[in-house]
């Protein structure tokens, strides 16, 4: 694999070294060498990976139905059994994110945790910051809020884990201590309640008390472009989310339009963790 | 001469008594939380929010503030009152905002530091995270936290009491919850007469010590253990379900999904079960004699997960005649703590 090469300048001098000794026989063969590894020299610095570099890597989430980008309330889709439906509120939490290397080693990013709401268009962009200069192969993250920081300690539940945070869009379950990992709602002619509207509400970390149903899902998307981190790169990784995978041809609303509870949760959670696609890596140098 | 002796003498006892009563009071700390010596050690971390006296009065103002609640007539202390052992006194199921009712009683608040579930159901398994769920509750407050932090900032007296409690006026869901937390803890029942009986500092009547070896040998402390009278199980103590509207509450089983916890409901404490009443999850008990007749008059359902002790017969529930009726909760009553219930500490 070319991206296992990696080029340091103490290869080039040597290069140089031996190259200008064989120059002393032939002039001419020299000069040229000497062209030619001052060429070569100068890609060395471009390409040359410092692993005392940093750089930001940011995650772009880019919600679609389809490959249409979504739009709230006014759009309407139809899913995969033929039902229209609506998208009023779309949030996922993004958690315990790690991006890989080809050799296998691994960036984790503990204690970070993020809301990515449809409604706010800042949430869409997750940026993780003094990433090592290097080639990322793959990106993982959890969908939802991991089991420790669900029975933490309040001191531990502040920023989008804050309670307080929520207001009308609730991303917490009081009642049944716990934290909503994926909430989607809108309307559908298909709904067999009076409001015509669906709401699923999934959560579940596994339970403290007691043994429930985990709806925690690790994703792991591996980026074909390489996410090349260097001083003056800053990647950018575009993520697809496919809503209609949400549904796959499993989900219908005609048969569940109200989804609160962990055990029932457990089938959409099977589907939303395919939704998650890498859509191509910006590497463009600052 | 003695006269003036005499009236300087007096004067300067007087003195003395005054700056001695200046001096000493402010220093003397509210006594807030100490373990009961009998009591085992608490769940709660209570390292994660010592109390100080400064945040159990910020605590206490909460509890009976109805800001908590969306049109702010609805507090706390509602559904929590002291006299009651912090029950709802006299409301089977308990009402909340807009006279909307809740499918379940208000249980007791007390001994709370050692309880490792809140809710008939468990389903909150931190104290600090409790507050939140009356709060949002439809049919109790009807509120969101943020508007309930909000309010607090813009309301003169709380800032400089945050400040006292916890250093900054910053008002944070964290110190919203610890400082209720610390009110609620610090509500410790552990000085009833059976308390008093067992340290060898009161004596039962005959039908009160008949009653405690009833209490013991019938098997109610097998699910209601001295010293907190709770093993805060969850347990089928055989509740027709159908009682309650046609509601079927499943308990447990809401929170867990599992089978084997339908109908299951936690153990309540016996402490001041005298004032606790009505009974049971939905209160469907008015009073104890409903309570033991329910156990030992073969009215159970015999639901599937209806606990095993409760079959040990050939008719199932407790074998018990009047007399022992009577003597058991001529027991129960000893559970009375009058200093808890009357505690000036707890008075707004």
């Amino acid at each position: 694999m070319i991206n296992d090469f990696v080029f340091y300048p103490s290869h080039c001098i040597f290069l140089f070294v031996k190259k200008n000794y064989i120059s002393k026989k032939m002039k001419k063969i020299a000069f040229a060498l000497v062209l030619g590894i001052s060429v070569f020299f100068a890609a060395c610095e471009t390409s040359d990976i410092n692993p005392n570099d940093k750089n930001s890597v940011s995650l772009y989430f880019e919600n679609l139905v389809g490959t249409d980008p979504v739009v709230l309330n006014t759009k309407t889709y139809t899913n995969a059994s033929s039902e229209d439906f609506t998208i009023s509120t779309f949030n996922y939490f993004v958690s315990n994110i790690s991006l890989k290397k080809s050799d296998g080693t691994e960036l984790k990013f503990a204690d970070k945790y993020f809301l990515v709401k449809q409604s706010v268009e800042s949430s869409h962009t997750i940026t993780l910051p003094d990433v090592p200069a290097g080639d990322y192969t793959s990106v993982s993250f959890m969908v939802g809020v991991d089991s420790a920081k669900s029975v933490s300690d309040v001191s531990q539940r502040t920023g989008v884990l804050d309670p307080a945070s929520y207001g009308t869009d609730n991303m917490y379950w009081s009642w049944n201590s716990g934290y909503i990992f994926f909430k989607m709602e809108g309307k559908s002619a298909k709904s067999t309640n009076a409001a015509k509207d669906y709401k699923f509400h999934i959560g579940g970390f596994g339970g403290m008390t007691a043994k429930t149903a985990n709806n925690l899902r690790t994703v792991t998307l591996t980026m074909a472009d390489l996410a090349k981190v260097r001083k003056n790169i800053a990647p950018e990784v575009h993520l697809a989310i496919d809503v209609q995978k949400v549904f796959k041809s499993t989900l219908k609303i005609a048969e569940s339009n109200t989804i609160m509870n962990p055990t029932l949760g457990t089938a959409v959670a099977n589907n939303y963790k395919d939704m998650f696609a890498v859509e191509h890596v910006h590497n463009d140098e600052m | 001469m003695k006269l003036k002796l005499g009236i300087v003498l007096v004067i300067s006892i007087l003195l003395w008594g005054c700056s001695k009563e200046e001096t000493t009071e402010p220093d003397t700390p509210l006594v807030l939380f100490e373990k009961p010596s009998t009591f085992p050690n608490t769940s709660y971390k209570m390292e994660s929010n010592p109390i100080t006296e400064d945040g159990f009065l910020l605590g206490k103002k909460i509890f009976f503030d109805g800001k908590l609640s969306r049109d702010g007539t609805i507090s706390c202390a509602e559904c929590h009152n002291q006299p009651y052992a912090f029950t709802h006194h006299g409301h089977a199921q308990s009402h909340g905002i807009d006279g909307l009712v809740g499918p379940r009683n208000a249980p007791a608040l007390q001994n709370l530091a050692w309880g490792k579930t809140f809710f008939w159901d468990g389903g909150v398994f931190d104290l600090d995270l409790f507050s939140l769920a009356p709060i949002e509750n439809p049919v109790e407050m009807d509120e969101q936290i943020g508007n309930v932090l909000e309010k607090l900032r813009k309301d003169v007296t709380y800032p400089p009491m945050f400040k006292k409690a916890f250093g900054t006026e910053d008002i944070t869901t964290e110190r919203f919850l610890k400082s209720l937390s610390q009110f609620m803890l610090t509500l410790v029942s552990a000085n009833s007469k059976y308390d008093l009986y067992k340290a060898g500092k009161a004596s039962f009547s005959a039908d009160e010590k008949a009653g405690l070896t009833l209490f013991n040998e019938k098997g109610c402390a097998s699910c209601h253990p001295e010293p907190l009278f709770t093993d805060e199980s969850f347990r089928s103590n055989g509740l027709p379900t159908d009682f309650f509207r046609n509601f079927v509450d499943t308990g447990r089983y809401r929170i867990t999904e599992l089978k084997e916890d339908k109908y299951k409901f936690k153990v309540p404490s016996l402490r001041n079960i005298e004032y606790t009443f009505p009974y049971m999850h939905d209160g469907r008990f008015i009073s104890l004699e409903d309570v033991l007749d329910h156990y030992a008059d073969g009215n159970m359902a015999n639901l599937e997960t209806l606990d095993p002790i409760f079959k040990q017969n050939t008719k199932i529930g407790i074998a018990l005649n009047q007399k022992e009726k009577s003597q058991i909760i001529a027991f129960l009553k000893t559970l009375t703590d009058e200093s808890f219930l009357k505690d000036k500490r707890f008075v707004p």
